[in-house]
């Protein structure tokens, strides 16, 4: 091993990596754009539309509650006297994204029936948690007779997080999957296909010190990643970062080890350069989406919960949220730093199991 | 052919090298020496195992049978032994893209261990005319010029034994005789031993010392480029075409020669066409040994 030699070709892909302007676009320019977009859309706050709410019970528990979703950010309540017909109509057409009718039950309780479009799941979730937590703080099942309202339980993250400092931690998961999985899966078949692969064997630099070197490579644009998006996410859109946010580095690197494995794992069973990006997207897309990166898992129909436990950018997401945001210290994530290690190590053992060199 | 040297005199030696790729036989016990200082080609049409023969002797492809050595270490089974005295241009220009050339020669001279990389990286950029493209990267050059980065790349940790795969294939004809000076330069000037393969006859004759004709996974002929004209016996070539049918016949003396073919022609009272003549070359050795017309 040289360690001169190593140094002088981490040296050089960094190189590479930064005059590569799509590859620049994905690290830095795509997360600012997917933060400020969903920001801008959302507010500060989750944002799940309007709830139309018809009131025929006007009980003192009825108004409590519709008080309730006035006060909370990211919902819209617009009160109707229209028939509820006429309205779930409108829930049906796609004019409103929820109607919750009060009704009196008998002996002082209140009937309350939420129907929610079912177009976006997401906001589905969201809606029907707020009205949940809206239920349980104005306690109208705490009489004793059944629960206006079947909700399961729903983790509080949409309460408890203003929506950005959900979303950052999130964003930077996602752009930290992105540069390392294409980062080595592309990057691998086009050097293999190009004979840069070849060549490189015809020199005395073993493969794995090259693959360090790709590897400490990716690690400085992780970490470069994680401090611009955290900067940019405190500076412009004003997210409080905890005093715990250094021990996201441990799990951003751990991530970046284990996205660069998935990415080499890629990179050493396809052939063409096309293939690597169409795999790499049938992996990375669904993930994005299933792993609570953009909105709580705890929002989302249950077997998607029990989908994004497997994802490990589901433990990323969470790792950086919890470090960056929520005041949480390495200790408190080493769950989440053992899964991604634990993922590396299996993948990492299968890409060399199937390595070739042409 | 029998060749009686000292060992230490050959910069490589190749005995009953083959390669087989399921039933097909890429190599067929293939025997060579190349001799330090030499200028070597290995000549022959696409598909004759001429850069499978190379890749063998670079350590990049394993053999299934025979010996090879390079500067009197055998290459197999670990090449690595001669990795830092050989210097490989491979058929496909593998270059990293987005590092200039004078950063890609730094590199690669340091992934051979070199502490003197930016001098070695300028003294390869001169060796082949590329001094003025030293911070410009691949994709900003022509053909000729990336190929000449190729071999720069090659020639960077100063090696003994060069190889060039292919080395002036889809390049112009002007592109192709600059790099022939530099390829004569590398040899002449340099003094390094230097194994190409080509499907040019030409630039066979041009550039190597001696010549292994391949055709069909063996060396069908090896000597100089006068060497192997002369195994024709002839002084000259007639090429005609009568009654539609290309014909080539071969003589001592060109005069005599046309003098009866015209008139056989006009007392059989057949037309000749497209009558040339001319000096013998590696084509009409080609021809002579396969029977078949050599195609580029």
């Amino acid at each position: 091993m040289r360690p001169g030699r190593i140094w002088a070709t981490t040296i050089a892909q960094l190189k590479m990596m930064f005059r590569r302007r799509v590859a620049i676009f994905w690290s830095f320019v795509f997360p600012i754009i997917l933060l400020s977009l969903l920001g801008l859309l959302f507010g500060r706050s989750i944002d799940a539309g309007t709830i139309t709410v018809i009131d025929r019970s006007q009980t003192a528990q009825a108004r409590q509650m519709i008080a309730v979703l006035d006060r909370t950010d990211g919902v819209t309540v617009k009160r109707s006297s229209k028939s509820v017909v006429d309205e779930q109509k409108r829930v049906k057409d796609g004019d409103s994204d929820a109607l919750l009718v009060l009704t009196p039950a008998g002996s002082g309780q209140v009937n309350a029936t939420l129907s929610y479009s079912n177009a976006s799941a997401t906001q589905a979730g969201i809606i029907q948690g707020v009205v949940s937590g809206a239920a349980d703080r104005v306690s109208l099942h705490d009489t004793g007779s059944p629960p206006a309202l079947q909700y399961r339980a729903i983790s509080v993250d949409s309460n408890q997080l203003d929506y950005l400092d959900f979303l950052l931690p999130g964003v930077i998961a996602i752009s930290i999957m992105i540069s390392a999985v294409i980062g080595l899966s592309t990057v691998l078949v086009n050097w293999r296909k190009q004979g840069i692969l070849r060549r490189l064997k015809l020199t005395p630099m073993p493969l794995w010190e090259f693959l360090v070197a790709r590897i400490a490579a990716s690690l400085v644009l992780a970490t470069l990643q994680l401090v611009v998006l955290i900067v940019f996410g405190a500076a412009v859109f004003g997210v409080e970062i905890s005093p715990t946010a250094w021990a996201a580095v441990p799990i951003a690197l751990a991530g970046t080890l284990c996205f660069l494995a998935m990415g080499f794992t890629i990179g050493s069973m396809v052939a063409e350069p096309e293939t690597a990006d169409a795999v790499t997207n049938v992996i990375t897309n669904p993930m994005m989406f299933l792993s609570g990166t953009f909105f709580p898992v705890a929002a989302m129909p249950d077997f998607v919960q029990t989908i994004a436990k497997v994802l490990p950018l589901y433990y990323l997401a969470n790792g950086l949220r919890d470090t960056i945001v929520r005041d949480q210290g390495f200790m408190s994530v080493l769950p989440e730093f053992g899964v991604l290690c634990g993922v590396t190590a299996v993948l990492a053992a299968l890409s060399l199991r199937t390595f070739r060199w042409e | 052919m029998i060749r009686p040297r000292m060992a230490a005199e050959n910069a490589i030696t190749v005995s009953g090298l083959t390669k087989r790729y399921g039933d097909q036989v890429a190599v067929d016990a293939v025997t060579f020496e190349v001799r330090n200082g030499e200028s070597f080609g290995i000549l022959g049409p696409n598909g004759a195992g001429k850069t499978t023969t190379l890749e063998m002797i670079e350590g990049l492809r394993k053999p299934d049978g025979g010996e090879v050595t390079v500067l009197g270490r055998p290459v197999w089974p670990d090449p690595r032994d001669i990795q830092s005295s050989i210097g490989v241009q491979l058929q496909s220009t593998a270059l990293f893209d987005k590092l200039s050339a004078r950063e890609l020669l730094e590199l690669f001279a340091q992934f051979y261990g070199r502490s003197d990389g930016p001098e070695r990286a300028m003294q390869a950029l001169g060796l082949v005319g590329l001094e003025g493209k030293a911070e410009a990267q691949a994709e900003e050059m022509s053909g000729g010029q990336r190929q000449r980065l190729a071999i720069a790349l090659a020639l960077v940790h100063d090696p003994q034994v060069v190889f060039l795969d292919e080395p002036t294939t889809g390049l112009d004809p002007q592109a192709r005789r600059n790099l022939w000076d530099v390829i004569r330069a590398i040899n002449e000037e340099g003094g390094k031993t230097v194994v190409l393969t080509t499907h040019y006859l030409e630039e066979a004759e041009e550039l190597c010392d001696r010549v292994a004709i391949m055709d069909q996974a063996k060396v069908i002929a090896l000597d100089t480029p006068a060497g192997l004209i002369a195994s024709l016996g002839a002084d000259v070539r007639i090429s005609y075409a009568e009654a539609g049918e290309e014909k080539v016949v071969y003589a001592h003396d060109a005069q005599a020669a046309v003098l009866e073919l015209l008139q056989r022609a006009n007392t059989e009272g057949t037309e000749i066409d497209d009558l040339s003549v001319r000096g013998p070359s590696l084509e009409d050795v080609f021809l002579n040994l396969t029977g078949r017309a050599f195609r580029e």
